[in-house]
Formats: C-alpha cells, sequence, structure tokens
C-alpha cells in the first residue's frame, strides 16, 4: 500500500504526470463540450408542447437532485484539476525560461502558444455564463431567456469571442491530448491535427449558430 | 566567390554574473562557402587585431557530429535548417542581412560567457539512467540476437541525438522532453536495454524534473530545431513508457 501511495504522489507531482491529469481532465470537459452542444442545439426544434430546449432543461433539473450535484461537483473537481495543474504548469514553464531579445518561431501554432490565455478568457466567459444561464435562468422559459439575452448585440458579440477562444484552445488541445497519452506517431499526428480542427470547427461553429440566428432573426 | 556583407547582433557577458548586452559588428567580406563558426573566427581575427575580446562561442569537431557548437541564430536553435551551426554555411544568407546571435537559453542552462553555456544538466540526465547496467560485450555476430528491422531502426533514429541542446533552447517552455525521450528509446527498445527500461525511465524523468527543466506542451518546435530529426514519436514513446513505469513501481513488480 505505501508503495502505491509513494508512487502516486511521485506521479501527481512529476512533470509527465501532471501533464497526463491535464489531457485526462482535458478529455473529459471535451466530452462534456459534446453533451452540452447536443443539448443546446435542441433550441432549433419545436413542438406542441412548445421549444424543445424548455423540455431538456426542464428534464435536466428534474432529475434526482443526488444525480444533479454529483455530476455538477464532477464536472467542478475535473475541471480545478484542469486550470489549476495547467497553471501551475505554465508557472514552471515560465520559470525555466530565459527569453531570447530576438523571438523566433519554426512551427508551434499561435493556438498552442496562448492556451493559457484563451484558457483563461474561457475560464472567466464560463462564470458569466452560469451566472447568467445556470443561476438566473428558469427551465421552463430557457428558450425566451436565450432568445433575449442574445438580442443584446454585446452580449452575443461577448459569447462569439469566447467561442472563438475555445475555438483556438480546442484546436491545440485535442491532438495535444493524443500525444501525452503516449497515443502519437508521425503516421497519425497529421491526422490528429485535421481531427482537431474539423471537431473545434464543428462544435465552435455550432455554438456561435445560436446567437447568429438569434441576431438574423431565425429564432425569435 | 560571392562575398557577403553582414551585420551581427551579438551577446555579450564577460561571466556569469555580468550583465549581458546585444553588440553590433560588421561582417565583412564573408566567403558564401564558409560555414557559420568559420565567419565568426573571421570577425574575432579582426577583432583580436583591434585588440578586443574576441566573441567567446563552444565548438569542437565542425563536422556536425559532437553536438559541441550552439548558437541561437535569428531566435532558432543551429539556425533552423536541420543542421549544427558548424554545418550551416553563410550561403544560406543575403547580403546585407542582419543576423542575431544568442546563446541556447534556458535556466537549466546557465550561461559561463557571451554565446557559451553549460549543457552538463543534459549529462546529469544520462547518468541517471541512459546506460546499460550489464557488460553487454562488444557488437554482436550479425543475426546473434535477432532485433526486428522497424524497432532497429527507431533505436537507430533516436540514438542519432548527439545531445546538443538545440530541443531545449527551442521550446518555448525549455523542456528537455525530446533529449531525455530520445535517450531512454535509444536503450529501452534494444534487448540489451529493455530489461530496465522501467527503473531508465523512472531515474531519468524525475532527474529532468530535479534539474528544472520545463514542462512539454507538445508545440514540437524541439523536432523542427533538432540537427539530427529526432521525432517527438519517442516524446509520445516516453509519456506511454512512464506511465507503464509507474503503474509497475506501485505494485511491486520490480524493486
Amino acid at each position: 500500500m505505501n508503495d502505491i501511495i509513494t508512487t502516486a504522489c511521485k506521479f501527481v507531482t512529476s512533470s509527465i504526470g501532471r501533464k497526463i491529469l491535464v489531457a485526462l481532465t482535458g478529455a473529459c470537459l471535451l466530452l462534456f463540450l459534446v453533451g452540452h452542444l447536443a443539448g443546446n442545439m435542441t433550441i432549433y426544434g419545436s413542438s406542441a408542447e412548445g421549444s424543445w430546449i424548455n423540455v431538456y432543461a426542464t428534464g435536466l433539473h428534474s432529475m434526482p437532485a443526488w444525480l444533479l450535484w454529483a455530476i455538477r461537483l464532477g464536472l467542478l473537481a475535473v475541471f480545478a484539476v484542469h486550470v489549476l495543474l495547467a497553471l501551475v504548469l505554465k508557472y514552471e514553464n515560465y520559470n525555466a525560461r530565459t527569453h531570447y531579445q530576438k523571438e523566433g518561431t519554426l512551427k508551434a501554432t499561435l493556438s498552442s502558444r496562448t492556451m493559457v490565455i484563451t484558457g483563461v478568457m474561457i475560464l472567466c466567459f464560463l462564470l458569466l455564463h452560469l451566472w447568467q444561464l445556470t443561476l438566473n435562468g428558469d427551465p421552463a422559459n430557457c428558450y425566451e431567456h436565450v432568445v433575449h439575452g442574445f438580442q443584446n448585440p454585446v452580449c452575443s458579440v461577448a459569447y462569439i469571442i469566447a467561442i472563438c477562444c475555445l475555438f483556438m484552445h480546442v484546436r491545440h488541445g485535442v491532438q495535444s491530448v493524443m500525444q501525452t497519452l503516449g497515443l502519437g506517431t508521425r503516421k497519425v499526428r497529421p491526422l490528429y491535427n485535421i481531427v482537431a480542427v474539423l471537431f473545434a470547427l464543428v462544435v465552435c461553429g455550432a455554438f456561435i449558430s445560436i446567437p447568429l440566428s438569434v441576431l438574423t432573426g431565425i429564432l425569435h | 566567390m560571392a562575398t557577403l556583407n553582414l551585420t551581427l547582433k551579438v551577446w555579450r557577458q564577460e561571466n556569469a554574473q555580468a550583465q549581458g548586452r546585444i553588440e553590433t559588428y560588421q561582417a565583412k567580406n564573408i566567403p558564401d562557402e564558409a560555414s557559420f563558426l568559420e565567419m565568426l573566427d573571421i570577425v574575432n581575427e579582426e577583432l583580436v587585431h583591434e585588440g578586443k575580446e574576441p566573441i567567446h562561442f563552444d565548438h569542437d569537431c565542425r563536422e556536425g557530429i559532437c553536438g559541441m557548437c550552439s548558437l541561437t541564430i535569428n531566435g532558432v536553435p543551429h539556425g533552423g535548417k536541420k543542421v549544427t551551426t558548424c554545418q550551416l554555411h553563410m550561403r544560406q544568407f543575403k547580403d546585407g542581412d542582419t543576423i542575431w546571435i544568442e546563446p541556447f537559453r534556458a535556466k537549466a542552462f546557465p550561461l559561463l560567457r557571451d554565446l557559451i553555456v553549460d549543457r552538463s544538466a543534459l549529462d546529469k540526465i544520462i547518468a541517471a539512467g541512459g546506460f546499460v547496467d550489464i557488460r553487454t560485450g562488444s557488437a554482436p555476430n550479425a543475426n546473434n540476437m535477432p532485433v526486428r528491422k522497424k524497432t532497429a531502426d527507431a533505436a537507430f533514429d533516436a540514438a542519432a541525438c548527439i545531445g546538443c541542446g538545440a530541443c531545449v533552447a527551442s521550446c518555448k517552455n525549455s523542456s528537455a522532453m525530446l533529449f531525455t525521450s530520445a535517450k531512454a528509446a535509444h536503450l529501452n527498445l534494444l534487448p540489451q536495454g529493455y530489461p530496465e527500461k522501467n527503473k531508465r525511465v523512472l531515474a531519468m524523468v524525475r532527474q529532468m524534473d530535479a534539474l528544472g527543466f520545463g514542462n512539454c506542451t507538445n508545440q514540437y518546435e524541439c523536432e523542427a530545431a533538432c540537427p539530427k530529426g529526432v521525432s517527438v514519436d519517442n516524446i509520445a514513446k516516453l509519456n506511454r513508457d512512464y506511465m507503464i513505469a509507474c503503474a509497475s513501481e506501485a505494485v511491486g513488480v520490480f524493486s
């Protein structure tokens, strides 16, 4: 038992171990993103009982309280590990460097170099997003609340900027997860890159379609 | 024979404690077939004639195989042409160019003088586990010890690392993952090194962490800057091997 605890402690304090934790929690958050997107897309459907998103939101809230809170706390834990470890790693990386007078870059993408900036932007957006829709929302009137919110151009533009940050973050994140988990080889790495861009395009494009639909009057 | 006239912006620093600065030099009539180091030799001869201190830089074999030469040229270690600085020729530059020459920068590579840094941190990673404990004898007879062709090729490609430190210097996080992973993969892939794979991986990664290198963020600058084309496949392999080694250590598969 002692060996297991000792090794586990060494693992979660090592560079590779912490990177693996960031990658695994990142992968969980990518899955959450897919689920969240699938839920959001119900805004485009409606039936006799009203908008599907109202049915969906009411359904989510009618699940047993313990399950709802287990999911929420689980997500919070995953998110906290992802953000805190990433910030600690970034701090170490910054301190490991001595800066060049003339900086040069060969192939590091802009998104890979701005992961912390886009990540912090997403964190700020998330807090606003939770405040606006989870804390001050009513599941039964979800559709009306979302449409009313996005009719404010400031709100829509802020949302679109946040999702663009998400695009940058996910575009590097998806292929980085594969490499950190040891699944990268020179044969599949270009494929991961394409998958990362496509995934980010589809997910972020679909999210952005909602404020655009509201602003252009498709959703009203 | 074409000649070049260049402006050099060179990092000068008397010792580790001194305040460093960029100084400007004119390099005149440089033959385009000269290597980058020969260009610096020409500039240094002029400096000596003028009674000034020459620019100090590391070099040894000048054949691209020893890993001693360094120099970050225009922000990229070895100039980013997939060769070492000694094999970089002046025909790669144009007449009138301004060239920035800085040392290989990283906290783990303390600066000694001008463009010379102490890269012994890499030796410490090797000393932690980059070896085989037993006597393996001289080169075995052909086919005495079967090794798959693909495995032999991968081990050979990893072994091409000359330990120059360009991966660390090019990394935005000063991570030594490409070096460490190449050295570990080289031995882990072969029958002589395989029995100590877990022990080696744990020792080398822990030593790498202790020396103050940064953490890899999968930007692959190292692979692009490596004069020997060492692949980041080795980094993925090290990540894999590290997980396996930790699991083995935790459950006591080896002591």
